[in-house]
Formats: structure tokens, sequence, C-alpha cells
């Protein structure tokens, strides 16, 4: 993007100068008092420290390009520097010349110092405010193009997570592997068959309102969590056992719905689902200062078997950084035999 | 018949065991919670039927399928909640599978449908096989005795394997192994990596080390190993050509 601005700025200043050059060679054709090489030297010497300037002005790129959004600040503060472009311009351009002049048999004529001193400083600010305006468009325009390749791809991710957000409160494997438990309960203890059916149709119900909504309670999360871990502690007895350690003061903290249940479903899916042992899963949460911070940790799984590419691991991070851009996090780390995902996030109530 | 339940929830094996019981033909020979328990159990036991889950920790379902020798292996019943490409290829071969939940009407079906079969079931077993391994790609990993039990080891740590009678041995680095397989279905499970050097002996491209010409078109094959194998002729054009020329 700015290879491109930086390309099309110096075509233009190229054909610029090149057809100064040959407007002056055309106005002095016919003048037998001017030699051909003099409308060069004057153009040429402009030419030369003009590009000087300009070369120092885009090393500076990305130190304007904070002030395009406000279009007096980007040009006042370039224009601030008129005064000293001015003199250095003027002292340059009238020692090349006359320090040229010096070595052929010519002398160089111009007019008092104090006249030249004013036309060419009144000349530099309109030929300054030209290109000054070519480089501000050509630099709002790469940003523009920018900022809309930024805003499409987060548009298409924002689309996707709704996707996989939609998906994951339905996660078919689970449902239908629940549906089977309770199948095969009903045949021996009908109570707890129910009490099962009941657990599901409450966590599909929130799960559903909890949809509907941005934010939830912490509370209301952990309630989620809870049907969700009583159906799966049903399907996988004897292979897991799960400790809460949830501070009070953390409980009323608002968080993005339905962020955490993806969370334990990893760590079901990752320690459970693939291991022969007893699993351990934990869920804490508490107040840090101004911060919430959640882990779910599992036993029995290392990070290769959790690849952290994982939809639900993307998705979660990208809501972090649409609600909450750098002041939230999600961390996947490797600890004591087993994962744990630490989310923090500020700590807001309703 | 003889049956075997594959399947890591208890209460999913529960109602399987329960209604199984209820058939005075079906005798439940065992019962797996994960897929090496099962590949043992069908080795030692060698039931008629299995109904094998596809979601287990360790090796799935469709893992534990695609390492069985058909001609040695039971009718195969998939049981899935969820696993559309699994479903679909299912639907596609015939292969007989039971949705998560599913009724006593349905299970009655498979049974039947397993009754019908038995009279031809290796051939309803190579078929189920044939798609699992479709399903799973080439094995990286193969099941193989290790004393009284069953080991998965890196494909890519074999160096060769030897055909005779009913049984392949199976060279790595440390170790010999002996498998009740036939040399042609082995090398299908094991995919590209693997070639036949003559009739009964194929080699793991990757560790051959050099190939000296003999008489009559016949090569010897240098292993890196330091184990010297004849190649036949008739096998020396794959070979040539896998190893790029």
């Amino acid at each position: 993007m700015k290879g491109s601005t930086n390309r099309a700025l110096f075509g233009l200043w190229a054909l610029f100068w090149l057809l100064m050059i040959v407007i002056a060679l055309q106005d002095d054709l016919g003048d037998a008092s001017v030699k051909w090489w003099e409308p060069i030297l004057w153009e040429g010497s402009s030419c030369l420290v003009a590009t000087f300037w300009l070369v120092l002005e885009r090393r500076g790129a990305n130190h304007w390009n904070q002030y395009l959004a406000d279009p007096w600040r980007w040009f006042g503060k370039h224009l601030a520097w008129m005064p000293l472009i001015a003199v250095t311009f003027i002292v340059a351009i009238y020692g090349i010349r006359h320090g040229v002049y010096a070595l052929t048999t010519e002398t160089y004529e111009h007019e008092s110092w104090l006249y030249i001193f004013f036309y060419e400083s009144v000349k530099l600010v309109l030929f300054a405010g030209l290109w000054l305006g070519i480089i501000f468009g050509l630099e709002s325009f790469a940003r523009w193009r920018k900022e809309r390749e930024q805003l499409l791809t987060l548009q298409k991710h924002l689309a996707e997570s709704q996707l996989a957000q939609l998906k994951a409160q339905l996660q078919p494997h689970f449902l239908f592997n629940a549906l089977n438990t309770i199948s095969s309960l009903m045949q021996v203890d009908v109570a707890r068959a129910d009490r099962l059916l009941t657990r599901l149709a409450d966590l599909l119900r929130a799960s559903l309102q909890a949809s509907a909504r941005d934010t939830a309670s912490l509370r209301e999360e952990l309630k989620l969590l809870e049907l969700y871990a009583q159906i799966m502690q049903e399907r996988f007895a004897g292979r897991v056992t799960l400790t809460w350690n949830i501070a009070d003061d953390a409980l009323e903290a608002q968080v993005p719905a339905l962020l955490l249940q993806p969370l334990l479903e990893n760590a079901f899916k990752h320690g459970v689902e693939r291991s022969r042992d007893l699993v351990k899963i934990q869920v804490t949460a508490e107040k840090l200062r101004d911060e919430l911070q959640v882990t779910i940790s599992n036993s029995e799984s290392t990070l290769s078997t959790a690849p952290s590419s994982g939809i639900g691991l993307r998705n979660c991070r990208e809501r972090l950084l649409l609600i909450y851009g750098a002041r939230a996090s999600l961390e996947l780390t490797e600890q004591g035999g087993g994962v744990t995902a630490r989310l923090t996030l500020p700590y807001t109530r309703p | 018949m003889r049956v075997l339940i594959v399947d890591d929830e208890a209460p999913a094996r529960d109602k399987l065991r329960r209604w199984l019981a209820e058939q005075p033909d079906i005798a439940l020979v065992g019962e797996c919670s994960d897929g090496l328990e099962a590949a043992a159990s069908i080795a030692h036991l060698q039931p008629d039927a299995a109904f094998l889950d596809i979601q287990m920790p360790g090796m799935s379902g469709l893992e534990v399928a695609a390492q069985l020798e058909p001609a040695l292996a039971p009718m195969l019943v998939f049981v899935t909640a969820y696993d559309e490409h699994a479903i679909k290829a299912f639907d596609l071969n015939a292969i007989d599978y039971l949705l998560k939940p599913y009724d006593k009407d349905r299970l009655h079906k498979t049974l039947e449908r397993l009754r019908g079969r038995r009279g031809d079931a290796p051939a309803s077993s190579s078929s189920a096989i044939r798609t699992a391994r479709a399903q799973t790609g080439s094995s990286e990993r193969l099941l193989v005795p290790q004393g009284e039990q069953l080991q998965l080891i890196d494909a890519s740590s074999i160096h060769w394997i030897e055909a005779d009678d009913n049984y392949v041995h199976v060279h790595t680095a440390q170790a010999r192994y002996m498998l009740r397989r036939t040399l042609s279905d082995l090398l299908m499970q094991l995919g590209e990596r693997f070639t036949r050097i003559h009739k009964s002996a194929a080699v793991n491209i990757a560790e051959v080390k050099s190939l000296s010409p003999l008489f009559k078109g016949d090569h010897e094959v240098h292993m890196r190993s330091g184990a010297v194998l004849r190649l036949s002729r008739r096998f020396k054009d794959e070979l040539f050509g896998k190893m790029g020329g």
C-alpha cells in the first residue's frame, strides 16, 4: 500500500519536472542571448533541491499519516516547515546556479536579492500547496482502501463467528449422545432419566435465551456450565470430576453470553473424551482489582491435542477483540499435565 | 451369534447389552470401552459381529476397523451420534450403522440384517473395512501384537515387511512383529509409503539406501539398516518410479 502510494507520487513528480524543463527550453529557443543549457540548469537546480525535501517528507510518512483524519493539522504540520524550506531552497538553488556559472564564461544575472526572496517564496508556497494536496489525496486514498479491506475481513469473521456461535449452542454430537444416555437410563431408572431430560431441556432453554442477548451475568453463564457438566458427568460417569471455585464478588460481572461454554466443552472434548484415565476439570472465577479472571483447566491432555487454532477458540478470541479490544485476553497454557484456558476481561456490572 | 460391544460411554453399553440379552440366538462375548481394547478383543475372542462406537479415546471405531484383516474380521455395525461424513460413506457402501439414540425396532432391523449376512460375512466385513480406511486415510500407525497385548507403532518406523504363509513379519529397527494378515491387505492399509519388491516382500521406500543390479533384470535392495533384499524384475519399474527414477 505504502509502496504503491510512493510509486504514483514519484511518477507524477518526474513527469511534472520533465514538463517544466521542456517548457523552459521551448520558451528560450528563439532567444540568442540564452544558451541552451541555461534553462536546464535553472529548472534542474530547483528540481534537485525540491526532490531532496520531498524525499525527507516521504521518510516521515508514518509521522504525517497520524494526522490524516484531521486535514487542517496535517497541512499545518507541513506548512510549519515552510520558512526553513524557503530560506534553504533559495540559498541552495542560487548557490548551485552561481557555482555552475562561475565554471563558464557566462554571468548569471538576476533581480535584486530582496525581490528574488519574495518572488521565490510566493512561488514555493503555491508549489508546495499543489504537491501537498496531491500527497494528501494519495495517502487518504491508500488509507481508505486499507480500512475498507480491514472492515471487510472483520465483517467476514464476525459473520463466521456468529454462525459458529449458533452452531455452538446446539452441538449435534452432544445433543444426540445426551439423548442416547437418557434412552439408556430410562430402562433402569425412570426418575434419574427424567431428571437428566429436564436438565437437557433447561440447558437448551438457557442457551437459546442466552444467544438472543449479547451479555449475561457470570452467575447465569455458570448455571449453563453446570447444566452442561451434569449431563456430561452422567455420560462419562466415573471418568471425570469437577471442582468449582467461584468467588462471590465475581458473580455479578457481565460477560459475553455463551462465551464460556465452548471452553468447558473443549475441556471435555480434549480431556475426558480422549483419555482412559480419570480427568479432573476445574473452573475458577475471581475478581482481581478491575478485572474478571475465569480459568477452566483439565488434566490428562496437552496443547498438541487441543489445537489453539480451533474454531471454538478463534470464535471466543474474536468476540473478545470486538467487544473489549486489547483489554481482554484468552490464553491457553500447559501446566501440571493438563491444559488451562485463562480468560481475563474488564470487570463490569450492569 | 457371538457379539462384542465397543463404546466408551457406560450408559450406551448398558442399553445395548440389555437389548441384546433379550435375543435368544445372541451371546454377548465381551464389552470394551476403547479402541485398543476392542482390537485386542476382536483378535482374541473372534466374535461374529461387533458394534463399534465411532468416537472413542485413543483409537476411533473407524481406526479400529481400518486395522482389521478382512478375512478374519467380524461383521461390523458402526454406532454414532453424529458424523455426517462417515454416515454418507456408510450409505453409499451399504454398511450397517446405528444412529444414537435408536429404539428397539431399529436394533432388531440391524440384527436381522446381521443374521441374513452370516453366510457371506467376509464380503460384508471387507466392505466395512474398506469404507473405514477410506474415511481415515492411510494408517499412520499399525497395530501389532506385543506379547499378550496389542500396541500401536508408527508406520514410518517399519523398515520392511515379509510374507510368510498366513502371516506377515513386520521389521523395525528394534523388533520383528508377527501379524496374522495378508501382505496385500496390509499394503492397502499402509498406503503409498510402502511398495512391493517381490511376491512376498515389501519395503518402506524411505528406508531404501541403494540398488545394485544382479543378472536377468533382478536387483539387490540395500536397506539403511544394512539388510539386503532381492528385487524381482516384475516389481522393478514400480520401485524405480516411486524412488524418483
